[in-house]
């Protein structure tokens, strides 16, 4: 006799209905899931059956007794990630927790996009131990995403992205010149393409043992990503959402209000700061602003001053040759910038039956800047499906396709097209950003503040920012598709073998324009395009086992192959001399011949075989195998070969403690691995190129002469493939419940002899050359903990915490060699890597110091001996350790709470240590842009006033000028009498350039702490109560909520900017800040509808 | 398999073969532009002889060299840019078995010529520098040779270079920027050059500068046709760099310095106007404060002559050859000619160079404070004046001769970061990359100050 069980489950948190739940008689075969609206009907149960037991990925399983009920209607709650949680680990395996030897961190995808954030990627920072993600604040800027610190000293430290089992790249396509600074724009990573509300779950994969199946590409870390499956039956989910942004002010320069444009007293008129012109034709010179002059070292402001400034000159304005008072900008560059827009929309059909299941998307974002004239539109379609054709044999495919149109991306660097460059370093602060807004607008000219001179209105060095904004803007366009067809056969139980093909296809373009008109300090007018195609394949073959062998032995295992090939291929094209017909944006329109255009054209093939084992003992001892060989077209042939392995054991010592009632699980794990890599491609066989000019055209001849040259690297063809060992050890465990835990991981990886174009004396008519060398060390420690204070029916509160310490360390580089250039940067400051010391440290020129700490002051002198100034003595070698931008540690906590159907989340993300060094500070300082060079002297003057001497030479009580603190340099003498070690008691001038910037100190002086606390995300979200969806009748669910994004930086040492804002992703431009935008917060509001 | 793809690794962009002459061409392009250019980040030579002041960054005029790596840059330019190039055209050209014996040497020769020119002006820039193991990447740290004994070298290599000049055959034709493969004119030039490499040495090797000036001044240039040049064309990439500089990029980065305009002004010289503009809206010359902020308007701005895209870039012209024989006259070497004649000579061939007329030189001469016999100092300093003025469009030659002559007297700004540079400090990434050789070297110098000095300069 049996009877029919039903019941509906819910989600404890939602309270929606759950579909698929496994509901099964314990100790049977007897079991069914839930439907699409979690009821469940369960027939054929014995009356002897005595507990009920339901399960589902991501949730707590329950057992209910049974008893005589025959109705079960309750609420699972999310799984506190331990025990049971399921991880899919490299090749798409899905795997428990327990089982796993290694570390493996998985984000929810509900928690990825928590924060509804258009770029996924940056959902993920602050959220997982050991992996670093850093921001920009740019539209669509890339983010770079480094785990487990910088490996490779010449090579990408980039994650990989795999999403199911495609991998993606995450390089972006920025030149090298944007990533150093020098100006371009960022045209974001590609791994931004992936829609994020279609990620399942993220998983980040660490270390070596964990993607040692990836092969080579994975040596930096995987960050896999599983899509959403169809469920049974048929789903529709709705989002809808809108954000918006205003900047936040305390990352952005605040202009001092006293002084104007100008850098001294050395003009026309007789007070020295003005032009001396007769504007109006009375016969009477009148002061004009020098226009020419980006800096604010000019007159003091005075109302009743009345000065003709650069709208009196601009025909047609409405203040065409009339002065004005001299004050002030009444709107000041913080206007400039608006407020930013972005909306979510998304649908997904899915649905399925015990044949297969589909799932179809779309999904559309649109993103506005906080520039004016910025937007990215991402359109998203993505379709998978999969089918049983037989009980034995299924296939599955998704695609992917994507369209992403960029325009008006934000300038970057120390450029022209980057406003903050000109906000930050050099800016006359009587200019009104409305008046030079509604002065474009009205004749849609370049009409400047920065005019050559009143009689030469061409702009010197700065466009009105709002041409800059709306005639040399951007656009690029990116179409992509990726997916895969896999088929997969069951042999046996315990065997099956998948086939799969996947491929990751882009084709890119960028256009850059320069209008005619614009100031051409960075070359003529130009039109520039650049199309790239990208293209990637993948042919997969493995066997997968699965087979309980005993009772207590298990053995689950892969032996497969792979095959990759890349494609990259690349034409960049620009206009030269100029452009004839103004407004039109074609080659064709290229005043001078034409240059030929660069091309570039790459390709890879590697193929792997490769196996693993996972052997199981008693649910509790658990050991892993791989192993992997590669074989690569981008080495040498007789070297192209390469062989890995990896052994990792995981020990769940809480099996052994199971009537330990308050310890719920416990594991300790260990692994060493070696991941191989190839060389980059083209760095075997030497060739000659063209030499390339400062707008990047390559020069191909002289006149009839044709041109060729030997390039600055030098190839190697006896490279071989470089080696990343890695060592970790981890204790992981839940307590009283798994209300309490936490999870603890030490690792140590070594990377040897890398493949990187090593920089040699320039003296072997070289920049550099291939080689294998170097090895670079990282250390660390990850720890993450959670703790649940209250854990009710109706609220739950939850606290995620994670901190990671990674100690980077070059050990060893090339023969003797004890550092290596990375990058050049403006300012006189480099980039290295230093035996010794972490990668990357910036050097640069320094103060110099005496032995108690104090700065030295050298002294100018007139030309009767006597001292006018005092400044501080420089080294004279700019190469001088300055900064090390690499962080102490990092570290998040999330608190989560959830009362009834309202869940309140919060997530601060911090970075202690590291680095900057702010060129806008080493200019702005200079150029008088802030309040701190405009301050009162101790005398209470203004320190911008002249040094008055009384006539026996002392000061008098009006002096200005400000004494530096510091003592006198040795061998400094005053009046004949040594005066060395003395605390210097000399005036100097406040004036053109100041004291506080670059002019009169070393780049050490800009080099700050980048440490930060930032709450990057809050949300707010309230699902309707079930009883009241029912009576709406059409929805399963309705979720709202509210939500904001870096909404306050809590803490910082960096003035006036973000110090997280970076130039690029990538291994340059970290620790160096030029141009930097502000950080946006962002607030809106999502609205989720599932039919 | 990877197996059978074995053009995967092959650049199908850019070749693997290319003829000698493109290099040649590449290389004499590099060196036209470097010792032309007035970039801030590369060649502020200018500068430091005060022809020009700067307007509002004026960084460069007070000496600071490691804020753009002016060293490095001017360093990398030559060595990388000039000599790899020309020691690649070398290999390959004595590998074309296409090309005759004669003009194959005839290649090799003006290869050489440029070679020794470049590695001068290399030691006359830093004094000690990698020579001997230089340019040979299984050296990546060569070691640093004594500025004195390259010399030395490079004479030898000069005398092997003229004597292989056979101006009855073929060079590298249209593919020579400079002389369209004219070898004659290379026979010119090869001695033109070692004229001046004697009179460099003359304060520390008298009797073998008397040697080298004798040997040379035979075969010397004869006119300003003879000039050592590459000459500009109007269309990008091939324009003057200083063009770039002055015109193209709207910049107005540069006026003259009063410390030149007012010498030229109180010698009524006629290249002036030509040097310079007047000042706006008036009819004067005058010259911004050296080593401070300058506002442009207040100042004569460089001429329009440098606004042409065609300028010359000059390597070494008939004006210095005869301003160098007239110093070897002086010091009694046996080349022909007076002090006077020569200095006479050199002075009317640079204000024709630009475009002056006989007759105009001849007033200008006529002048006390002008002609030889009775302008002020010796004769060090009567050539130093006067080929300070003429060798404007040399900047790179007139540094190295004011440290030389030391004529004119120039004087440090006052807020100056040093003294007036003597030589370029070693590039940073010599001390980074090469820091045991560089150690020595600068130790050998004395100390890798700008005021340490390169071996000629003894006064």
């Amino acid at each position: 006799q049996s009877r029919t069980l039903t019941g509906k489950v819910t989600d404890q948190g939602t309270g929606q209905g759950l579909p698929g739940v496994t509901v099964i008689v314990k100790g049977t075969t007897i079991g069914t899931s839930s439907n699409s609206d979690g009821s469940f009907s369960l027939s054929g149960v014995p009356t002897e059956a005595k507990t009920l037991v339901f399960s589902y990925v991501g949730y707590a399983s329950q057992e209910r007794a049974i008893g005589s009920d025959s109705n079960f209607d309750l609420a699972l709650a999310v799984d506190n990630k331990q025990l049971s949680e399921v991880v899919v680990t490299a090749l798409g395996v899905e795997r428990t927790r327990n089982s796993l030897p290694y570390s493996a961190t998985n984000v929810e995808g509900s928690d990825v996009v928590k924060a509804r954030n258009p770029n996924f990627i940056n959902g993920l920072s602050g959220k997982v131990a050991g992996l670093q993600v850093r921001q920009s604040n740019t539209l669509g800027g890339s983010s770079n995403v480094v785990i487990r610190g910088t490996k490779s000293i010449g090579r990408s430290n980039q994650a990989l992205f795999v999403v199911d089992g495609v991998p993606i790249s995450n390089e972006n396509t920025n030149t090298s010149d944007q990533r150093t600074g020098r100006g371009g724009y960022d045209y974001g990573n590609a791994a931004a393409d992936i829609n994020p509300d279609d990620i399942a779950t993220t998983t980040v994969l660490k270390g070596a043992a964990a993607t040692a199946l990836y092969g080579s590409r994975a040596a930096n870390g995987v960050i896999m990503i599983t899509t959403k499956k169809g469920r049974q039956g048929l789903g529709v989910t709705v989002n809808t959402g809108a954000t918006v942004g205003r900047i936040d002010k305390s990352t952005f320069i605040k202009h001092q209000t006293q002084y104007g444009g100008g850098y001294g007293r050395y003009y026309e008129d007789p007070s020295g700061f003005f032009l001396y012109r007769d504007v109006n034709g009375d016969g009477v010179d009148d002061l004009v602003v020098p226009t020419s002059e980006d800096a604010s070292y000019g007159a003091p402001f005075d109302a009743n001053k009345m000065v003709y400034q650069w709208d009196a000159f601009d025909a047609g304005n409405p203040n065409f040759g009339k002065a004005r008072p001299w004050v002030a900008a009444e709107n000041g560059a913080d206007t400039f910038f608006q407020t930013a827009l972005t909306t979510n929309n998304n649908v997904t059909i899915d649905g399925g039956t015990d044949r297969g299941y589909f799932k179809l998307g779309y999904t559309n974002i649109y993103d506005r800047g906080v520039l004016e004239n910025s937007s990215i539109s991402k359109n998203i379609i993505n379709f998978a499906g999969s089918f049983n054709l037989t009980s034995k044999l299924s296939s599955s495919a998704s695609v992917n396709f994507s369209k992403i149109d960029g325009k008006g991306r934000y300038g970057t660097g120390y450029s022209s097209t980057n406003q903050m460059t000109n906000f930050r370093q050099w800016w006359q602060t009587n200019v009104d950003m409305k008046e030079q807004r509604a002065a474009y607008f009205r004749n849609k000219q370049n009409n400047t503040w920065n005019y050559t001179d009143p009689d030469d209105l061409t702009p010197i060095y700065w466009n009105n920012p709002y041409w800059t904004r709306y005639e040399n803007y951007e656009e690029d366009q990116r179409h992509r598709t990726f997916g895969n067809v896999s088929t997969t056969y069951k042999v046996a139980d315990w065997l099956d073998i998948m086939g799969r093909v996947t491929m990751d296809s882009y084709d890119e373009r960028q256009d850059e324009r320069q209008a005619v008109g614009s100031t051409t300090n960075d070359g003529p007018d130009f039109y520039q395009r650049f199309n790239s195609t990208f293209r990637e394949y993948n042919f997969d073959l493995f066997a997968n086992i699965n087979k309980q062998v005993t009772e207590d032995f298990s053995i689950r295992g892969v032996i497969g192959a792979n095959m990759r090939r890349n494609f990259i291929s690349n034409v960049r094209a620009r206009t030269s001399g100029g452009l004839i017909i103004p407004g039109l944006y074609s080659l064709s329109n290229s005043k001078q011949l034409l240059s030929p255009p660069s091309e570039r054209e790459t390709r890879v093939g590697v193929d792997g075989i490769f196996a693993n084992a996972n052997l199981g003992f008693k649910e509790m001892i658990f050991l892993d195998l791989t192993a992997r060989q590669d074989k690569s077209t981008t080495l040498p042939k007789e070297n192209n070969t390469f062989f890995y392995p990896s052994a990792a054991l995981g020990f769940v010592f809480s099996q052994l403690l199971q009537d330990t009632p308050w310890l719920s699980y416990g594991k300790i794990r260990g692994n060493y691995a070696e991941v191989g890599n190839d060389a980059p491609e083209l760095s075997v066989y030497d060739i000659y190129n063209n030499q390339v000019d400062g707008q990047g055209n390559a020069i191909t001849t002289f006149g009839g002469a044709p041109l060729f040259s030997v390039p600055s690297s030098r190839n190697n063809r006896a490279l071989k493939p470089e080696r990343t060992k890695s060592f970790e050890a981890g204790i992981e465990a839940s307590f009283l419940k798994s209300r309490v835990g936490f999870d603890l991981t030490l690792y140590e990886q070594r990377s040897v002899d890398q493949i990187f174009s090593v920089d040699v004396s320039r003296a072997t008519g070289y920049n550099g050359r291939f080689i294998n060398a170097g090895e670079v060390r990282n250390r660390g420690i990850e720890l993450t903990a959670f703790v649940t204070p209250v854990r009710t029916d109706n609220l739950n509160w939850t606290i995620n915490a994670n901190f990671t310490r990674n100690r980077n360390q070059v050990v060893s580089l090339f023969g003797d060699l004890d550092n290596i250039l990375l990058a050049n940067y403006q300012g006189g400051v480099t980039s290295n890597a230093t035996v010794g010391q972490a990668y990357g440290t910036l050097r640069g020129a320094d103060y110099v110091y005496d032995a108690n700490g104090n700065k030295q002051i050298t002294l100018v002198k007139n030309a009767a001996g006597l001292p006018t100034a005092a400044y501080y003595r420089q080294t004279a070698s700019a190469n001088n350790v300055i900064a090390d931008p690499n962080p102490n540690w990092t570290g998040g906590l999330a608190n989560t709470v959830g009362y009834k159907g309202v869940s309140l989340y919060f997530l601060l993300d911090v970075r202690s240590g590291g680095q900057v060094f702010s060129l806008d500070r080493f200019y702005g300082l200079a150029t008088g842009m802030t309040d701190e060079t405009t301050q009162n002297n101790e005398l209470g003057n203004p320190s911008r006033s002249p040094i008055v001497r009384n006539a026996d030479g002392s000061y008098a009580p009006s002096t200005g000028g400000v004494i530096l603190s510091g003592t006198y340099a040795p061998g400094t003498t005053i009046n004949g009498v040594d005066v060395s070690g003395q605390t210097n008691a000399i005036r100097t001038s406040n004036t053109n350039y100041g004291l506080y910037g670059y002019a009169r100190n070393p780049a050490a002086g800009f080099v700050y702490d980048a440490s930060y606390v930032k709450l990057r995300e809050v949300s707010l979200s309230y699902a309707l109560p079930k009883s009241l969806v029912d009576k709406v009748g059409a929805f399963k669910g309705v979720e709202l909520s509210l939500i904001g994004r870096n909404l306050w930086i809590l803490h910082k040492n960096l003035p006036d900017a973000d110090p997280e804002e970076a130039l690029s992703s990538g291994n340059l431009g970290q620790g160096y800040s030029s141009g930097a935008y502000p950080a946006v917060r962002t607030v809106g509001a999502n609205l989720r509808l599932s039919f | 398999c990877v197996d059978s793809l074995d053009d995967y690794n092959i650049d199908t962009k850019n070749p693997t073969k290319v003829p000698a002459s493109t290099l040649f061409s590449n290389a004499e392009r590099n060196l036209g532009r470097t010792m032309a250019s007035s970039s801030v980040n590369l060649n502020v030579f200018r500068l430091y002889v005060q022809y020009w002041a700067q307007t509002t960054y004026f960084d460069e005029s007070i000496y600071d060299i490691n804020t753009r790596a002016i060293n490095t840059n001017f360093w990398s330019a030559l060595y990388r840019d000039v000599l790899r190039d020309l020691q690649e055209a070398k290999t390959l050209a004595s590998a074309d078995i296409l090309t005759s014996n004669k003009t194959k040497a005839n290649q090799l020769a003006a290869i050489e010529v440029l070679e020794v020119y470049t590695w001068m002006t290399l030691v006359d820039t830093f004094g000690d520098i990698p020579y001997s193991q230089a340019l040979n990447i299984d050296t990546p740290q060569p070691k640093y040779d004594d500025d004195a004994a390259i010399y030395a070298d490079l004479a030898t290599r000069l005398d092997r270079a003229i004597a292989a000049l056979d101006a009855s055959g073929d060079s590298f034709g249209d593919a020579d920027l400079i002389y369209h493969g004219d070898v004659a004119s290379w026979k010119m030039f090869a001695n033109s050059l070692k004229l001046r490499m004697a009179l460099t040495i003359a304060d520390v090797d008298d009797a073998k500068a008397r040697t080298m000036a004798q040997q040379a001044a035979p075969n010397v240039f004869t006119s300003n046709d003879d000039n050592a040049q590459l000459n500009f064309l109007s269309t990008s990439p091939s324009t003057n760099p200083v063009w770039e500089d002055l015109v193209q990029s709207g910049r107005k980065d540069y006026v003259g310095a009063n410390t030149f305009i007012n010498r030229l002004t109180s010698l009524n010289d006629p290249r002036l106007p030509v040097y310079f503009k007047m000042k706006p809206m008036t009819m004067t010359y005058v010259g911004g404060v050296y080593g401070t902020n300058n506002n442009y308007n207040s100042f004569s701005a460089p001429g329009a002559a440098l606004e042409d895209p065609t300028l010359p870039g000059v390597l070494l012209s008939y004006t210095e050859v005869e301003f160098l024989l007239a110093e070897a006259a002086a010091r009694t070497y046996s080349v022909g000619g007076t002090p006077a004649s020569h200095y006479n000579a050199a002075v009317t061939a640079s204000i024709q160079q630009w475009g002056g007329s006989a007759a105009q030189a001849a007033a200008y001469l006529a002048q006390p404070s002008v002609a030889y016999a009775t302008a002020a100092g010796t004769y060090k300093q009567k050539i130093g004046n006067q080929k300070w003025i003429a060798l404007y469009n040399q900047p790179v030659e007139a540094w190295k001769e004011y440290r030389r002559l030391d004529a004119p007297a120039l004087v440090k700004p006052t807020q100056a970061r040093t003294d007036l540079p003597l030589r370029f400090t070693y590039p940073v990434n010599e001390q980074n990359l090469n820091t045991a050789n560089y150690t020595a070297a600068a130790s050998a110098m004395g100390g890798d100050l700008v005021t340490s000095k390169v071996f000629w300069d003894r006064f």
